[in-house]
Order: structure tokens, then C-alpha cells, then sequence
């Protein structure tokens, strides 16, 4: 068989096996099914799940054999020497990647020569066939590596969300070691710059947005944004972290990962669909109504996941005592009503109130506005309430079931659950759903990281992974081999990467082709190399931070902790209007921007005119409607995945004759500006320096003519010195906005 | 069929994964500015498709029906408001809306709305879209249902607009960015972005977009992919339409009789709203929401509040009414009034009301609709409806209907998920989808 021969092909060419300790010793070899062989052991050959091991035979022939076909004891033997660095694993993931291309190519070849006598297509469509596959076989072929220029913008894209900033650029491309891309990798997934590239990822996924619940409530979610980034930057394991999120319990400033469950309160059967379509690649929102039509989930099934979690609520009572607000100030007027249902904290906000309204500051109110939102939040407690509140819809209608009748809690795929064996129900749904038995987790987590490092996930949409995965996806032995990886890995998203980043097929250059519907349909686009991405909104936004600023991740949002003290706060001690004023002012001015350690910004920090530049991850979440950010399509983080990369006329405009193209790249307050126009020029060229910040490379000798006449174009050197230097910065800001206007900049090759 | 077919599983899977990836081709490639295919043949329902245009005007903040379309002079929930006789018998409006009382005989009125929700996000949902908000889907809103069922009005110029609000709301929902509303925010200063900004004269516009082409052409050349030859058609048309005509049509400064009109019309965003919405009308453009808050009037309701508003509202729509008269638009343009809710016919202790979605008031004319006559009624009190109920689905789907739109058109979204323009429920008979909401049929006679 073709792919056989082109596999050992592979083998031979691509791959030396590492020399072992354990060699040059004949021993009895058992495989799994028991059949028994004695060789010498010579060296194991790859790494991960496919690696194999050479043996030779007693007649001097050396073989190779899967190390997942040998039997336990062998298994252990040889791990020692089965190498675990990410150079290893990623050779491992080239070698699928090169198989599955060359089969790929024998597969369309032979197509190509069969065509002529298909006895299903007529003329035409076979004319039209013969230039899909010879299109599709040109793809087959693996694109040329890229050059560190080209490696490093995209490294940097991918791992910091941003453009490397003038002196990052040219640190790289000054570097002589030999390993400096990977050392550039491992620096990358260590910065702050990788937390906020991961959390607007996240922030899309999950759909973080301020005030949290549908209903818009004054709740600040400053907790779970600070969360979510900490499990990146501390590379918590995703099955964890998931975990964590479906079992959360109490208050979001307490327990940061109840944000997850809060989001969808009061539409929990929403937030099944939710679940399974973001950790487990499974659409399953149409059977809320009725069976699946194309997948094998009947409604009942929908059910009975829901009651997994029929039991949680999101607006829960926390237990007594939990807040110090809460006694009844003139106790005995409700004490019936005390014992069954708590005072949220009402009569907090009708004392307080009551002392506004005697200083003249409540207006015509009956109580306080500010007070009641504050209090309004403490309606988001998580917890178990013990009662069942799914049942079948008033409207079932199939034989397996009854109107209203509730269910016992069932997964419909993977390990059966006994529901008995845990803490709670949702414990339970959150072990299965989270273990790496679990036939769609770990598939899902690696085939959206791959998507996120190369454009296409290895089966789309990734939102609707097929039950039956064998044959639907693009490599099912990569796929396998990349759930194996990440399980390897503890699900370590940034050793994950590590690996990923370092393979040959991410850095060669991008395909400049755009593969076909039908290839990303049926699954034969096999990464010759990354497809060409245009920058997601956050991206593109992040890097126009780094052209004006030297130190893109020193600003940041950092809320949490204060919120957390102010909602324990014992509000029984502010007695005066004037504390109580001063409350509220506290309230308004939580989650503020900061500059390291929680030190307070100085004026102008962060900002160039009237636009503020910091990353978009310290920003309001969404933006508002008309924000360059909401105009390139970042999320209005209503749906999952909500962000788009679709062009429009709105974006063309604002990149022609917007404000942050025309004054806030042009401004001398911003770094590159000011560098260019009057820093001492020690570092060279200034043309070289600006091409280098906006594009990541060197121009070309037509290139630095035509900006050269542009950057003194506006140049009256009869002028005064002071007008001069303005010309001089509306120079540099006609090259940055010539360059920021090309497709070369938006797009990450 | 409970024998599992896995060959008939793949097919189907197969069917759901091409009509996604079909959606996704057609969201990188569709834009506000290309055309989008010419506006198939549909349907013509009974009495029904005269509205070619449609200008929405929507009231935030839930506007009170007693003090507007609906008065209750003389009971106890009337409060201060006194009637206005319309010239049609037992019909009266508020008297904040005198202009509209003398135009009544162009006027339709609903004085039965009910809907569920109490909130304004919720309510405004709704209104927009006839569908409860979830968690897993947004629904797109009229004017991108309309481009998407009955095709690109205008070559060049956008399908829908939306003027006001901030750009915010469920806009194209599933249907994608591609068919989103144009916002525009001050209807003084039209479209974000369209003039070279100050300091960059069209000399040095010149040099930097020759900069920029030079700059550009390696990698132009290298990657020929449809996403980047996209984005480059989005410039050529974009700087087309820089130097063209067609965006004149947002210049309301442009207008003949600029000063005169702001009078007529209102000197406020209501009000040149409207009259940017006509000028859009005149321009081509299918759909115009003018958004305009301020009528959560929970407190102090006669201390100005529903003078300022209400005469807002009055003066822009008899202007716009008697302008499209005039220019012979008014029967091919269909103006709606709408809002999340009425108020509380209780008048609180602060002399304000709050929210009652129970029953409140619509307003329509023009665009075919019969004027001079309101449908369904509320009881004495403003309390309850009494009669002929209308619900968020009906009124979108007297909306589509008037605009030749075939209700029972389904739509898949990206998810396979079927919806239709006024809601959907199953027809217990044929088991098919089909609308929920139905158009108020006296209107079309």
C-alpha cells in the first residue's frame, strides 16, 4: 500500500534512533496480545504514543515495532530511553504530518490517473476534478521553512498576542544561537504577554463579559478574568481548570471559577449546550426540542446530562453568617420569615439609604441605587440545592418518556457514571466529563489549540466533532497522537504548545494558497504548512499597542482583590452620608487599570490623546459597538466564539482615516514616533527601525527609497526647529500608516 | 428508525458541515459595500409587500401608552394627560401629539401590544428579533432578515442602518457581520470615518496610499488567497466610494433647506434622525432604525419629561410624513413605532410610572397600510388588553408582511437550527415549520 511505503520512506529519511544504554542484550520481547520474540534491543525510534523500537533479530535483521503494541513489562523497559523533549515530540508530529502528505499525493495521483475511466462524472465534472486535484496535490507538497523574520512575527502573534515590539525584533534577529527559535518559545510562554493572549482566547470561548449575567448585572468580573489568566500563566491543567469551573461553589469574588456557571444563570439547560459545545466539540443544542437529526443523541438523552446539574444553582443563599450584613436591624419584625428565606442584605441598603435620604442626597428614590445594583450582585451564590429542577419538557413527545417526568442523571456516550459514587451529581458529570477516557475531551482541547496555531483544526467546525471520528478527521493518527500528547503532558496547555511550536510543520511558511470548501470539508487539507490568518481583532488591536509603547504589558486591570475586600466589607460601621458616599465612590472605581504590584496610573500613562492604548485584555469587555476593536470583530461575547475575521467597508475606512491610524500612531507621545523622529539613532536606519516594528522585516532597496521621500516629504527646513519636528513626525507617521494599511500587516504569514 | 446506520449518519453529518462551511464562505466574502446577489422574486402576500423602505422608529426605555397613543382622560390611571380628538370617532391621541392627531387619517394604531418580559434588554430583544433571548444563539433583527430574504437592495449603499443607540442591539444575529447595520451615531456627522481627517490633504492621501501599494505588492503577489483579495477589494471599493456620490446620501449638512427642516423635524437626535432617514430612503436604502431613549420616565412623568418626549416623537413623524408625501414616498414607505413596553397606568408615589408589558401601544402608517383606524384594544384603565391581542411576532410579522417578506421562509442557522422571521412553532398537522406570528390583516385592506 502506498501510504505503508511512503510511511517507511519517512522513517528512514526523517528519523535516527536514539542510542540506548539498554542495548546490545538479547531478551525475550512480549506484545500485548502475547506473542513472543527474542532481539536485541538497538534504540527507540520517534517519541510519544507512536514510538517504536528497533530491535534486531537473532539473524542480524533489525525491525522496528510500536512500543503500544509491546506488553506492560516491556513498556517499562524501554521508557527510560524513549526521549520526552518537545525537539523529539514535535520530529514525532512532522513525521505524521510528512506520511499523511505523501500518501496524500499518491492518493490524488492515482485519482488522477483513474479519472479518465470514472464511470460517475460526466465530461465536465471531470474536467473540473482534474483541476481540484491537481490544485489539492500542489498542497501536498511541504512549504519551505520560513525565515527567522517570518518565524518571529508569527511566534510572537501566536504565543503574545502581538507584533514583537523594535527592540524584542531585533534582539531575535541579532541572536547567533543555534537554538534560539526554541529558546524563543520557551520565553514566550513564560511572559505575561502569553496570560493575556490565552485569556482573550478564553474571553471568546466562554464569552466574558462585564457584569456576567444575560440580565446585566452589576457584578464585577474581575475574579474570574484574573483566574482564567492565572491558569495560563501558571499552565494549570485544562481538565482541572474545567473541573473546577462545573464544580465552583459560592460567590464569584470568593471563588472566582463560579463565573463560568454564573454566565448562563437562569438558562441552564443553555449552558449544557454550552458546556459540550466548548469542552467537548459536540453540538447538542437541537435536542433540547427533539432527537438529533445527524447525531446519535435523542432528547431524552439531553435530559438526562441535564440533571447532572438540575441540582445547581447559580442564584443560590450562601450558608447563614456569611456576610456581616445581614442581621435584621429591628429584630423580631420578620423573625417568621427569618428561619426559611435569608435577608439578601435589603436591610442594609434601606438603612443606608435612609441616612442618605436624611442628608437630602437620595433624590426621589426609595432607596439607593448604587446600594441596591452592590447588593443585587450577592444574588449570584453557587451551590447544590439538593432539589431536582429538570424534567422532560411539557411538550414531550416521544414514547421513551413522559411530560415532566424527571430522569436519573446519564451520560449518553463514554464511561457510564454512577452518580452514587460522588459528592454530587455534578461532581460526577465534571469527572466524566473531564477524564482522559473521555472520548471527545482531550480531542476537542488539541484540535482547537491546533486551530489556534494553524488556522484549520484538524476536524471542522470544531464545534461539531463527528461521534465517529475514525475517517472524518483530516490525520486521525496525528489526531491520536495529539490527545495522547496532551494526556502525556498532564494537560499542560503551554508544554502543549511547546511541542507544537517547535514541530517544522508550524514553521515553515504559510500556505499561499487558499485551500478549497471540499478540502476542509471532507478533510484533505494536510499543513503543508500554517494557513495564511488574517489577526483577530485583539491581535491586531495589541500590536498597534506595542507600536506606541515599548512596554505593552505593563498596564494592567487588576480588580480582584479589592473586590473581594470591599464585598466583605461590614457595611453596619458606615453610620454618616459622607462614608457612605465614599462607599459608593469605592465601588465605582474598582477594577481600575494599574501599573504593576496595584500602583495607581499617572496621568497620561496608557493613553495617547484621547484613545487608550493598553492591551485589549485590560479593557472593558466587550468594547462598545463602534471601538476599532468591536469594528475588526472582536466578540460581543454573547455567543460562544463570537469573534469574526470578516472584512468590511467600516474597517477599511477606520484604517484610512480613523484616529488611531491618523493621531495615535502618528502622535509624538508614542514610542515608536519619538524613537524614530528624535531618538538618538544609535540603532541604525530610521526607515530599517520603522519597517522592523510595523512589519517585522527589513525593506527593500525600492522599499527604503520610497519611504525615505516620505519620511521628509512634509520637511520645510526653512521653518522653525519647533515646527520642524512636528513635519518630521507627521513623516514617520506616513510611512507607519502606509505600512499599517497593508495586508502584510494584517495578515500573520 | 432504530436500526443505526452509520453510512446514513456520515451523509447527514456531511449535509450539516457543508451548509456551515457554505456560511462561512459567504461571511468572508459578503460586505456591507458588495452587492449581494440581485433581490430574488418573492412572494407578494395579499394586500401585503407595497413597503419597498421602512423606517423604524424605536422608543428605549418603554414608552408610556396612556400619554401617547392610548390617553385614559378622565379615569383614574389617566393622569394629567388630556385626549385629542384624531377626526375619526372614538378615536382620540394624546394631546402631546397634535401633529399626529390631524394626520390621523394616515395613522394606524395597536393598542393591544402584550409581551412577556418586564426588563428593558429583555423587552428590546423581543421587539427586535420576536424570539427570547438565549444563551446560544443571537437573532438577527428586521432589516438584515430583510436583505437576507428578499436580496441586496442597493449596489453600493447598505441594506440596513441603524441610527442612534450606539450601534448596540441583536443587529444580524446568526446571519453574520456581513449583514449588519450600518451605525451611525450623530446624525449630523453620518458615516465614521468617511472623510480624510485633518491634517492629510489628497496630496499626501496619494503618496501614502502609492507607499502603501509599494509596500504591499511582494507579499500581494505571494499569497493570492481569497481572504487577502478580500480585503483588497474592500479597499478599491471603499476608496470608490470615498470619492463617489453614493455617500453623500449620509451627509444630512447637504440637505436643501438644511435649517427649515430641523425646525419641522425637531433640533434633536429624534428628530434629525428622521430626517436623516429620509434622505437615506430617498438615497435607496431598504431599512432605517432611528433609536432614541428617555422614556423610562419612572419619575416626575408631567415635569417635562413626556412634553419633551412625546413632542419629539410628535414633530419628526408628522415632518417625515408630510416629506415622503411630497416627494410620493409615503406608500412605498412604511414608518413604525416601537418600543420594549408601556408604563404602569398606577401613577407612582413619585409621579412617575413603571414598567407594564401587559399592554401598550404601536404605531404604523405608510409603506400600503390602511391609516385612520386602531387595532385591538385595552380596557378602561390601560391595565390588560380587551381585545385582539398583538405580540412581538405579530407586529414583526405586519412589519414583513407590508415589506413583501413570505413569513414562512425558513432559515438555518449556522448551527442547523431553523428560525423564521416572526417565530416559528410546528405545525401539529404537517409537522413542518411555520410562522408564530401573524400579520394584523385589517391593516392591508
Amino acid at each position: 500500500m502506498d501510504r505503508y511505503r511512503s510511511l517507511l520512506f519517512v522513517v528512514c529519511s526523517l528519523v535516527v534512533a536514539t542510542t540506548s544504554s539498554l542495548r546490545a542484550e538479547m531478551r525475550e520481547w512480549t506484545s500485548s496480545d502475547g506473542r513472543k520474540l527474542q532481539a536485541e534491543f538497538v534504540g527507540a525510534v520517534g517519541a510519544g504514543s507512536t514510538a517504536r523500537v528497533k530491535l534486531r533479530l537473532a539473524n542480524g535483521n533489525e525491525i522496528l515495532y510500536p512500543v503500544a503494541k509491546l506488553g506492560e513489562a516491556d513498556r517499562v523497559f524501554v521508557k527510560s530511553s524513549l526521549p520526552t523533549d518537545p525537539a523529539a515530540l514535535a520530529a514525532e508530529i512532522d513525521r505524521l504530518v510528512m506520511a499523511k502528505l505523501k500518501s496524500s499525493y499518491y492518493e490524488l495521483k492515482q485519482e488522477l490517473a483513474e479519472l479518465p475511466e470514472n464511470k460517475y462524472l460526466d465530461h465536465a465534472q471531470k474536467l473540473k476534478r482534474k483541476e481540484e486535484i491537481e490544485r489539492e496535490m500542489v498542497m501536498c507538497a511541504p512549504n519551505p521553512l520560513t525565515t527567522d523574520e517570518q518565524f518571529m512575527r508569527r511566534i510572537y502573534l501566536d504565543i503574545a498576542g502581538r507584533i514583537p515590539t523594535y527592540d524584542e525584533a531585533s534582539r531575535f534577529l541579532a541572536s547567533r544561537q543555534r537554538d534560539k527559535r526554541a529558546r524563543l518559545i520557551d520565553e514566550l510562554l513564560d511572559t505575561e504577554a502569553f496570560a493575556m493572549r490565552m485569556f482573550n482566547y478564553y474571553s471568546d470561548l466562554l464569552r466574558v463579559r462585564e457584569g456576567l449575567t444575560m440580565g446585566g448585572s452589576d457584578m464585577k468580573v474581575d475574579p474570574y478574568i484574573e483566574w482564567l489568566k492565572q491558569c495560563a500563566r501558571d499552565d494549570k491543567p485544562f481538565d482541572r481548570m474545567v473541573s473546577e469551573m462545573l464544580t465552583a461553589e459560592g460567590y464569584i469574588w470568593d471563588n472566582p471559577a463560579a463565573g463560568y456557571l454564573i454566565t448562563d444563570s437562569g438558562m441552564e439547560l443553555c449552558n449544557l449546550s454550552n458546556t459540550f459545545t466548548v469542552f467537548l466539540g459536540t453540538e447538542i443544542t437541537c435536542a433540547q426540542c427533539h432527537d438529533h437529526p445527524f447525531e446519535q443523541v435523542k432528547q431524552i438523552d439531553f435530559y438526562r446530562m441535564a440533571t447532572f446539574m438540575g441540582t445547581t444553582s447559580s442564584r443560590g443563599k450562601p450558608p447563614v453568617m456569611m456576610m456581616a450584613s445581614t442581621d435584621e436591624p429591628e429584630g423580631g419584625k420578620k423573625s417568621k420569615r427569618k428561619g426559611k428565606k435569608k435577608d439578601s442584605g435589603k436591610s442594609e441598603v434601606k438603612r443606608m439609604s435612609e441616612i442618605l435620604d436624611a442628608a437630602g442626597m437620595l433624590g426621589n428614590r426609595d432607596t439607593d441605587r448604587t446600594l441596591g445594583d452592590i447588593n443585587g450582585t450577592r444574588n449570584y451564590y453557587v451551590n447544590d440545592r439538593g432539589k431536582q429542577t429538570v424534567s422532560l419538557p411539557h411538550d414531550y413527545k416521544y414514547d421513551n418518556g413522559e411530560p415532566h417526568q424527571q430522569l436519573r442523571p446519564a451520560v449518553y456516550f463514554g464511561d457510564p457514571v454512577n452518580v452514587e459514587r460522588h459528592a454530587s451529581p455534578r461532581e460526577a458529570y465534571a469527572q466524566w466529563m473531564t477524564a482522559k477516557t473521555n472520548p471527545r475531551f482531550t480531542i476537542n482541547l488539541v484540535n482547537r489549540l491546533w486551530k489556534m496555531a494553524f488556522g484549520y483544526g484538524q476536524i471542522e467546525p470544531v464545534d461539531n466533532i463527528p461521534g465517529h471520528l475514525d475517517g472524518q478527521a483530516q490525520n486521525y493518527e496525528l489526531l491520536k497522537f495529539l490527545e495522547s500528547l496532551m494526556q502525556d503532558k498532564n494537560f499542560q496547555i503551554k508544554e502543549f504548545f511547546r511541542v507544537v511550536y517547535n514541530t517544522q510543520t508550524y514553521q515553515r511558511e504559510a500556505e499561499t494558497l487558499t485551500p478549497s470548501l471540499t478540502q476542509v470539508d471532507n478533510g484533505t487539507y494536510h499543513f503543508p504548512g500554517p494557513i495564511l490568518r488574517r489577526m483577530t481583532a485583539e491581535q491586531l488591536w495589541d500590536s498597534l499597542v506595542a507600536l506606541t509603547t515599548d512596554r505593552p504589558e505593563e498596564i494592567r486591570r487588576e480588580g480582584a482583590a479589592d473586590y473581594q475586600e470591599f464585598m466583605h466589607f461590614d457595611t453596619s460601621e458606615l453610620t454618616t452620608a459622607k462614608q457612605i458616599v465614599a462607599y459608593k465612590e469605592r465601588w465605582r472605581s474598582l477594577g481600575s487599570l494599574t501599573k504593576g504590584e496595584g500602583m495607581k496610573l499617572e496621568k497620561g500613562d496608557g493613553r495617547i490623546g484621547k484613545a487608550t492604548m493598553v492591551r485589549a485584555s485590560e479593557m472593558s469587555l466587550p468594547q462598545k459597538p463602534g471601538h476599532f476593536l468591536r469594528m475588526f470583530g472582536q466578540s460581543d461575547k454573547n455567543l460562544i466564539e463570537g469573534q469574526y475575521d470578516a472584512g468590511s467597508s467600516p474597517q477599511v475606512m477606520a484604517l484610512l482615516n480613523g484616529s488611531i491610524t491618523n493621531q495615535v500612531l502618528s502622535s509624538p507621545d508614542g514610542y515608536l514616533v519619538n524613537e524614530v523622529a528624535f531618538g538618538e539613532d544609535r540603532k541604525g536606519d530610521k526607515v530599517d527601525k520603522i519597517f522592523l516594528s510595523v512589519l517585522g522585516r527589513t525593506p527593500s532597496a525600492a522599499e527604503s527609497q520610497m519611504a525615505a521621500s516620505m519620511l521628509n516629504a512634509r520637511l520645510d527646513r526653512d521653518a522653525k526647529e519647533k515646527v520642524q519636528r512636528t513635519q518630521l513626525a507627521a513623516g514617520v507617521g506616513d510611512v507607519i500608516w502606509a505600512l499599517v494599511n497593508t495586508r502584510e500587516f494584517m495578515f500573520i504569514q | 428508525m432504530n436500526v443505526f446506520d452509520k453510512n446514513q449518519l456520515n451523509q447527514l453529518d456531511e449535509v450539516s458541515r457543508r451548509t456551515f462551511v457554505g456560511r462561512a464562505a459567504q461571511t468572508a466574502l459578503g460586505v456591507s459595500i458588495l452587492p449581494m446577489g440581485a433581490a430574488s422574486s418573492k412572494v407578494l402576500a395579499a394586500g401585503g409587500g407595497k413597503a419597498e423602505h421602512c423606517i423604524f422608529f424605536y422608543m428605549g426605555g418603554g414608552m408610556t401608552h396612556i400619554d401617547t397613543f392610548d390617553p385614559k382622560p378622565g379615569t383614574e390611571t389617566g393622569g394629567q394627560t388630556k385626549g385629542l380628538a384624531t377626526g375619526v370617532p372614538g378615536i382620540e391621541v394624546s394631546e402631546f401629539m397634535p401633529g399626529i392627531a390631524k394626520r390621523f387619517k394616515d395613522v394606524a394604531l395597536v393598542r393591544s401590544m402584550t409581551q412577556k418580559t418586564g426588563s428593558h434588554g429583555g423587552g428590546s430583544y423581543w421587539m427586535h428579533t420576536s424570539y427570547a433571548p438565549i444563551a446560544t444563539i443571537v437573532h438577527p433583527t428586521m432589516g438584515p432578515w430583510a436583505q437576507k430574504l428578499l436580496g441586496k437592495k442597493h449596489e453600493t449603499l447598505p441594506d440596513s442602518v441603524q441610527i442612534g443607540g450606539g450601534g448596540g442591539g441583536p443587529g444580524a444575529g446568526f446571519l453574520g457581520p456581513a449583514l449588519a447595520p450600518l451605525p451611525i451615531g450623530d446624525p449630523d456627522l453620518g458615516v465614521q470615518n468617511a472623510d480624510l481627517p485633518e491634517g492629510v490633504d489628497e496630496d499626501v492621501f496619494e503618496s501614502r496610499l502609492k507607499g502603501m501599494n509599494l509596500f504591499d505588492s511582494a507579499f500581494r503577489k505571494k499569497f493570492q488567497t481569497d481572504e487577502v483579495g478580500a480585503y483588497s477589494q474592500f479597499y478599491d471599493e471603499t476608496l470608490r466610494l470615498m470619492t463617489s456620490s453614493d455617500l453623500e446620501a449620509f451627509k444630512l449638512k447637504l440637505e436643501p433647506n438644511y435649517d427649515e427642516k430641523v425646525k419641522r423635524y425637531g433640533d434633536g437626535k429624534l428628530g434629525k434622525g428622521a430626517m436623516l432617514a429620509k434622505r437615506l430612503v430617498s438615497a435607496g436604502i431598504r431599512f432605517i432604525e432611528v433609536k432614541s431613549g428617555g422614556w423610562d420616565m419612572h419619575q416626575n412623568l408631567w415635569g417635562g419629561s413626556i412634553q419633551t418626549r412625546a413632542g419629539a416623537l410628535d414633530k419628526a413623524l408628522s415632518a417625515l410624513i408630510d416629506d415622503l408625501k411630497a416627494d410620493g414616498l409615503f406608500e412605498k414607505t412604511l414608518i413604525v413605532v416601537g418600543t420594549e413596553f408601556g408604563r404602569t397606568p398606577k401613577i407612582n408615589a413619585n409621579g412617575g410610572r413603571d414598567h407594564h408589558p401587559r399592554v401598550f401601544s404601536t404605531f404604523f402608517a405608510g409603506g400600503g397600510i390602511q391609516g385612520g383606524q386602531a387595532y385591538g384594544k385595552s380596557d378602561r384603565l390601560g391595565m390588560a388588553v380587551e381585545e385582539d391581542p398583538v405580540d412581538p411576532r405579530d407586529f414583526n410579522a405586519t412589519i414583513a408582511h407590508a415589506m413583501g417578506i413570505d413569513l414562512n421562509q425558513v432559515v438555518y442557522a449556522p448551527s442547523g437550527r431553523p428560525f423564521l422571521v416572526a417565530g416559528h412553532k410546528r405545525d401539529r398537522e404537517t409537522d413542518r415549520i411555520i410562522t408564530e406570528g401573524k400579520p394584523i390583516m385589517p391593516f392591508f385592506s
